[in-house]
């Protein structure tokens, strides 16, 4: 047996605070983005149905968070991102893109509002570095860039990676309220604001909502009971369920960690790894930067054009202006046969042309079959009339059939 | 002379051990589905192929990966787990029992003693894997 997706450099990778626990777990352990990661704790399939059914528990330490504040901070994150960043209310998340100059995906994003002057954007792990010198050098450009009537701009704005210094846990499913809402506390605006704790980095200044008022994507600053560690908590997640996104000071994760799994019984919770994470985002049809997602992929091939404001300039917009037609079409579909699609294998039409590449390919727990996305190059090609194709997996051709996604919504 | 309690162990994680007669079980062992997880298909070995040791015979699927199963030594596929084909976690499951590959034949029995036993695949594993 040879497993060819074997990825061992765990020396060289950065580790998350929680290392430790996921081995003591028994979790398999892999290289992902730079990090060694929790594949799975005993199967991604129990995992991953365990998150549909009641919930899980993920660390996901490893995403970036990039703050960004000052006077200027909001109309530089509006020139500097696809979607409307200042306009947004307080105490609330946006999901946007950042572009190239050619209109190409540097990378998906959400961005926290926390006052006019104050944003957090959380990056994907494989992407902070490149995303904060992105942004960094952008700030530096325009503050040196003299504006049509003389005057320098964005001279307000602080750009810094906070990826070190964060802690990001994610309890996901419908049953999440059930361990969440007890464990949780209410601090609303008598937040230790005179002391050294954890809100204070973000310079709240609005109302904050009450953990159960809280809508999806709107976010508070709470405590967790008898362990007494402050978090930013927002209703939000990467599996098309219920739940929640807590971030933390790194110092505390594993305390927050165990302090959940104490308490898993409420919610029938179990730790979840990332091979269940790419299932569950993928059966709710939620992109992954590197699959659906590259400097080489528009925003209009994604299918992501609402996330590009009308309202403003930005990075990018001149470039995708230009662009008339997609150049490819994002698919999704499944598979009647056993074999698991895998990314870049090519997708063959009725005559076994080549028409374009899988994005994502996987295995649906929830529908038991196997699935995938694909990007249709070949323009004379239109998704819905598509009805005989074909993957090529490892020289097998393998029956694929278009559906409508989200997979986990699709009624049987 | 092998007995059915015995298994002989492939440096590349499969296994086998005598069914009856000369016919052997094959399988992969529990280190390999565990590095593997979930098992969601196996293409199994033609019936009646003969295979050359290290060769080629087959391919385990898990949700993550795709690895290849190899011949431990040269032999014939007598018959298959077709039970596979339905309920692949038997692989997870019970590994090296109910989650045998296929039935075979040693081309050459001698082939045996190039194989490791419990012991020292273990101790090959530890000094690999940790």
């Amino acid at each position: 047996m040879n497993d060819k997706n074997a990825n061992n450099n765990e020396n060289e990778d950065k580790k998350t605070p929680l290392y430790d626990k996921h081995r003591n777990l028994g979790a398999k352990i892999v290289s992902f983005a730079g990090f060694s990661m929790p594949l799975y704790y005993k199967s991604i399939i129990d995992e991953h149905l365990n998150v549909r059914n009641n919930s899980g528990l993920f660390d996901i330490s490893h995403m970036g968070e990039i703050i960004v504040k000052g006077k200027d901070a909001g109309i530089f994150l509006d020139y500097v991102l696809t979607a409307d960043i200042s306009s947004i209310f307080p105490n609330t998340i946006t999901y946007s893109l950042v572009l190239n100059e050619n209109g190409g995906v540097i990378d998906d994003l959400t961005i926290y509002k926390f006052s006019n002057e104050s944003y957090m954007i959380v990056a994907n792990a494989a992407n902070t570095e490149k995303d904060f010198a992105w942004i960094h050098t952008q700030m530096l450009n325009l503050q040196k860039t003299k504006t049509d009537n003389g005057q320098y701009m964005f001279q307000n704005v602080t750009v810094e990676n906070y990826s070190d210094k964060i802690g990001l846990l994610s309890v996901q499913g419908p049953k999440s309220r059930n361990i969440i809402y007890p464990l949780v506390e209410d601090i609303s605006d008598n937040y230790g604001r005179s002391e050294n704790n954890f809100c204070n980095i973000f310079n709240f200044q609005y109302n904050i909502k009450s953990l159960k008022e809280l809508a999806h994507f709107e976010f508070s600053c709470v405590k967790f009971k008898e362990i007494e560690i402050e978090a930013v908590i927002s209703r939000s997640g990467y599996t098309g369920e219920f739940g929640f996104e807590i971030f933390i000071d790194a110092d505390n994760v594993g305390t927050l960690w165990d302090y959940i799994l104490e308490h898993k019984e409420l919610s029938n919770l179990l730790p979840v790894g990332l091979g269940a994470r790419d299932t569950l985002r993928f059966e709710a049809a939620l992109p992954l930067y590197g699959h659906e997602l590259d400097e080489t992929i528009t925003p209009y091939d994604a299918g992501l054009e609402k996330y590009l404001s009308k309202n403003k300039d930005f990075i990018g917009k001149e470039a995708l202006e230009k662009i008339k037609n997609k150049e490819k079409k994002l698919i999704f579909f499944k598979l009647a046969g056993k074999q698991i699609p895998r990314h870049l294998q090519r997708i063959l039409d009725e005559n076994l042309k080549p028409i374009g590449c899988v994005a994502s390919g996987t295995y649906s727990p929830l529908n038991k079959m196997p699935i995938g996305s694909a990007y249709i190059s070949d323009s004379n090609v239109t998704p819905s009339m598509l009805k005989n194709f074909y993957i090529d997996i490892r020289g097998n051709f393998e029956k694929a059939e278009v559906v409508m996604p989200p997979f986990h919504k699709i009624k049987k | 002379m092998a007995d059915n309690s015995k298994f002989y162990f492939a440096k590349s994680h499969e296994w086998i051990s005598l069914d009856s007669n000369n016919v052997y079980n094959l399988g992969i062992s529990d280190f390999a589905q565990s590095e593997l997880g979930d098992v969601v298909y196996v293409q199994l070995p033609e019936i009646g192929k003969q295979y050359k040791k290290d060769e080629k015979i087959g391919e385990i699927e898990s949700v993550k990966s795709v690895s290849e199963i190899y011949a431990p030594a040269d032999l014939t596929i007598k018959g298959v787990n077709s039970k596979l084909n339905e309920t692949p976690e038997l692989i997870n499951n019970e590994p090296l029992g109910e989650g045998f590959i296929a039935k075979i034949e040693l081309n050459n029995p001698s082939d045996l003693s190039s194989l490791m036993d419990k012991d020292s695949y273990e101790s090959f594993v530890k000094s690999n894997h940790e």
